[in-house]
């Protein structure tokens, strides 16, 4: 599977990856996406499986890029990473048809309880 | 319209200790101890600032060691590979986790910037009509680090010195 992280911060990217093969994930394809336009861009373009994604980026913000994605057709797996999670942001992740809101900061358990599911 | 915030020490210290839980400390042998001292000294600094339901700001100040090691934790580098952008990256990054958590348990409708980042010490900051309403202040591996929040007074406030 292809999975696209999208985080404006290299760091946090870098951690994603990691905790992913933490978890057990690491033998799927990872590709990165630096802002909000690069992740709509790339999702278009790469076409991954699944996009982690920030919600606090520059350009496009991560809610702003899912429903784009959605309103331009495009059903990819979705779900965020973010440091921000407040009850409306979670109401409007799942209205615009995100799978999953993982807060900063997590754990490799945390990661496998997620995508366990989606990933196999 | 703020409102009074709803975020006290206790936490903001329960913010700062998951970071160090799942970051910096994540073998449970470098815990950061208290000093309680918010006029420790510090090299360098990051903040976010928020806006809306409360409007002020979250600053992660430390020294340039302990941004240093953050930065190797967060990594998984050597504290002597690190650069000034790796620094600069986990600085921005911690200012941004902790204020991200701090955003969720204000009342809704806050804005969260994005991280600044500056290698000077916290002193050389500048927040306008602004006042210090608390902070975690402690010791990791004997370097300094604080975690400090800072509201905003009501608009028009000139009561501060220069």
């Amino acid at each position: 599977m292809k999975i696209l992280i999208a985080d404006d911060s290299r760091v946090m990217r870098q951690i994603v990856v990691r905790t992913l093969r933490q978890a057990g994930f690491g033998d799927h394809d990872l590709i990165e996406a630096t802002n909000g336009r690069e992740a709509f861009d790339m999702t278009k373009s790469e076409n991954p499986d699944l996009v982690l994604s920030d919600w606090n980026m520059p350009e496009m913000t991560g809610i702003e890029v899912l429903r784009q994605l959605r309103a331009a057709g495009n059903a990819v797996k979705f779900g965020f990473v973010t440091s921000e999670s407040t009850p409306e942001m979670k109401d409007q992740a799942d209205a615009a048809g995100a799978l999953f809101f993982i807060v900063k900061p997590f754990s490799a358990e945390r990661f496998d309880e997620v995508f366990a599911p989606i990933l196999g | 319209m703020s409102v009074e915030v709803e975020v006290n020490e206790d936490d903001l210290a329960e913010m700062v200790g998951q970071v160090w839980e799942s970051y910096l400390d994540p073998e449970g042998i470098n815990p950061l101890i208290p000093t309680y001292d918010e006029h420790q000294p510090s090299e360098v600094h990051s903040s976010v600032s928020i806006n809306g339901s409360w409007t002020g700001h979250l600053v992660y100040a430390c020294s340039t060691l302990a941004a240093r090691r953050a930065a190797a934790a967060f990594l998984a580098m050597e504290p002597d590979e690190v650069s000034e952008d790796d620094m600069s990256d986990v600085l921005g990054e911690l200012a941004n986790i902790v204020g991200g958590n701090v955003k969720a348990m204000l009342p809704p409708g806050a804005l969260l910037s994005l991280p600044q980042v500056v290698l000077a010490p916290e002193s050389s900051a500048r927040y306008p009509n602004t006042e210090r309403i608390g902070g975690v202040y402690g010791l990791w591996e004997d370097e300094p680090v604080s975690i400090s929040m800072w509201h905003s007074r009501a608009e028009n406030s000139e009561e501060d010195g220069a």
